[in-house]
């Protein structure tokens, strides 16, 4: 295997000379920039590109590239003229990258545009073969500005277990998505502690007039769950069917097609039985049982009520 | 005017990474011009930096840069050399090395580059090499507008991705069962990629890409229905996806309503009363995930009609 950085440096090397030929005497300063390139990297790789060429090896077959006064040159290499074309990952990574900003309504005018050209030549006679599908709930934009200012603000929001609505004041890091659904990453001062909430359980911001100094190395952009010491653990027997539930929740196998399943809220756990019904038997797991049954009755009675 | 001529053996670093990269611009070079297949054997006498002694030095030193080739995303094949077929060589075929201009300007590159930024796949944001690729961004682009995890293996769906693009027939395992598909698109939704297409025997399918296995992309091609809507292979919401159509009249408490709003897709009409509570009427494709849905709210919401719905959720519930 040659190295990835290998790779990478000779990508670089096929993407600068193409621009090289199109713009003779283009400046080492504007070069480097576009590419990416420390000035001594650029004359490194001009410097590799020199020794080579075609068969003969001589003076009319190796490419001549030259600096001449911070202008660069290439000549006797139009075999490299046009760039390399982009992998099956290279092209999805930029379109689906492209595609989710403009779902979300973050798309500029030149985004959408370079979108449309780039799909014509990835995917000439696919068209609408990808589709990036990335709505933003509300608040999404006016937490983001809140995070730019740095500003402090009030919080309304409905937990997802227990659906307790509490009213708190948080220093927001980040907004971001992950697994189809939108977190605000903050510090929470009600709770003084650092949170992750999830956007579309926010019923309304406020934004304050106090500003806070944001961490210098805010966490990174993730929902990480850690069972932590109160959480209530629940051992459930899944059916193959209810397989769904080891891919969406955080879960410990033990086998035999049983979880050991921890959530800070004995109601998530009520909430996902009640909706395996058949499919999910709960082993183990008093407070929990005890919930769905409670849940059990309150269902029945409001549709005896009719 | 002041002339440097670059070439200065002091200069070069790292010396292996260099001869690699000389070979390989060599070789590029013979088999972008030469206009005809050509053997090892011949790539081996004629292309600088291959004069191996041993055959099996040569054979291994070849395979790998053959590799690094199809990393880059050239792409290399074998054909017959003569007309009686008896001899093989390798060739670049037309479009095989490189990008149609997409006729990009600066601008629109930089919007690109900055996508690429704030949008991660498998866990990272796309490095500088495909922007490169298209021309590269003038001046340092800054700010992070967004940032999203699409998730997913990248080399798993670029596979997929690959297989869209170029038509070809996908197998590969699902639920433990061998597959054989016509892929017509890739969608996002809801935080899942989906596989979107044909089985070979005509049936209209969507996979979840995180279940794929043991993909094999073949050389069979087959012909894209035209009028292939993508981006309605996919529902909105989950109960939307299924072999039934029913239509549901739900009330949700006003405890919930704004959750429940929140949550129903675009097909559902919404009345909000007088307390607060909504009612909303949805289509209903999919009982189970509708259901399921439903009894996330426990009392706080209620199926008013049809009663066949009604009833499916009391079993669910009474089952002990």
């Amino acid at each position: 295997m040659s190295s990835p950085k290998t790779a990478k440096r000779l990508t670089r090397i096929l993407s600068m000379l193409p621009y090289v030929i199109a713009n003779p005497g283009v400046g080492v300063q504007d070069l480097s920039e576009r590419f990416g390139y420390r000035r001594k990297e650029l004359i490194d790789d001009l410097n590799l590109v020199f020794l080579t060429g075609l068969p003969g090896y001589g003076p009319g077959d190796l490419i001549d590239a030259t600096v001449e006064d911070d202008e660069v040159f290439v000549d006797t290499a139009d075999y490299f003229s046009r760039p390399l074309r982009l992998t099956p990952p290279e092209a999805l990574m930029l379109l689906a990258s492209g595609m989710a900003l403009i779902s979300a309504g973050q798309g500029p005018p030149a985004l959408e545009s370079a979108i449309s050209k780039l799909s014509g030549v990835v995917a000439p006679e696919s068209g609408g073969g990808l589709v990036v599908d990335l709505k933003e709930p509300e608040f999404v934009d006016l937490l983001r500005d809140s995070v730019e200012a740095a500003q402090v603000v009030s919080l309304t929001y409905t937990a997802m277990g227990s659906g307790e609505t509490t009213e708190r004041d948080v220093e927001p890091w980040s907004v971001f998505s992950a697994n189809g659904n939108w977190y605000l990453s903050a510090f929470c001062r009600t709770a003084d502690a650092e949170r992750v909430f999830r956007v579309d359980r926010i019923r309304a911001v406020t934004g304050t007039a106090e500003t806070f100094a944001p961490p210098d190395e805010p966490p990174p952009p993730e929902v990480r769950y850690t069972p932590a010491e109160e959480d209530v653990r629940t051992i459930i027997r899944l059916n193959p069917s209810a397989q769904w539930v080891a891919e969406y929740y955080p879960v410990e196998d033990l086998g035999d097609g049983k979880i050991r399943f921890s959530s800070g809220d004995p109601a998530v756990a009520a909430r996902l039985l009640l909706r395996l019904g058949g499919d999910g038997e709960l082993i183990d797991g008093p407070e929990v049982e005890q919930l769905v049954a409670d849940y059990r009755i309150r269902i029945q009675a409001r549709y005896a009520r009719d | 005017m002041r002339t440097v001529h670059l070439y200065d053996a002091r200069r070069v670093h790292n010396p292996r990474m260099s001869k690699v990269i000389e070979r390989i611009l060599n070789l590029l070079a013979f088999l972008l011009t030469v206009g005809r297949p050509v053997s090892a054997e011949e790539i081996r006498f004629t292309v600088a930096g291959y004069e191996q002694g041993e055959d099996e030095a040569f054979r291994r030193m070849f395979e790998r840069d053959k590799e690094l080739l199809r990393e880059l995303g050239i792409s290399l094949e074998m054909q017959a050399t003569d007309a009686f077929e008896v001899e093989y060589g390798y060739v670049v075929p037309e479009g095989g090395y490189e990008l149609p201009d997409p006729g990009l300007t600066d601008e629109e590159r930089a919007a690109l580059w900055l996508a690429a930024q704030a949008v991660r796949l498998g866990g990272q944001p796309s490095g500088p090499e495909a922007i490169f690729k298209l021309g590269g961004v003038p001046g340092s682009v800054g700010g992070e507008p967004l940032s999203a995890n699409l998730g997913e293996d990248v080399g798993l769906l670029g596979d997929l991705f690959a297989a869209v693009v170029e038509h070809r027939v996908a197998a590969f395992t699902y639920r433990d069962k061998a597959r054989q598909f016509k892929p017509y698109g890739l969608v996002h939704r809801r935080g899942h990629w989906y596989l979107v297409g044909e089985l070979v025997d005509g049936e209209a399918r969507a996979f979840r890409v995180e279940r794929i296995t043991d993909l094999t992309v073949g050389d069979a091609t087959f012909a894209r229905p035209p009028g292939f809507d993508v981006q309605r292979s996919i529902p909105d919401a989950p109960w939307e996806a299924g072999p039934d159509e029913m239509t549901a009249e739900v009330v949700f408490d006003a405890s919930v309503a704004w959750w429940a709003e929140r949550e129903l897709g675009a097909n559902a009409t919404v009345e909000k009363q007088q307390d607060g509570a909504i009612r909303a009427t949805l289509p209903v494709a999919h009982p189970d995930a509708f259901i399921g849905w439903m009894l996330g709210f426990v009392d706080e919401a209620e199926i008013v009609s049809p009663p066949e719905l009604r009833q499916r959720l009391l079993d669910q519930v009474g089952s002990p």
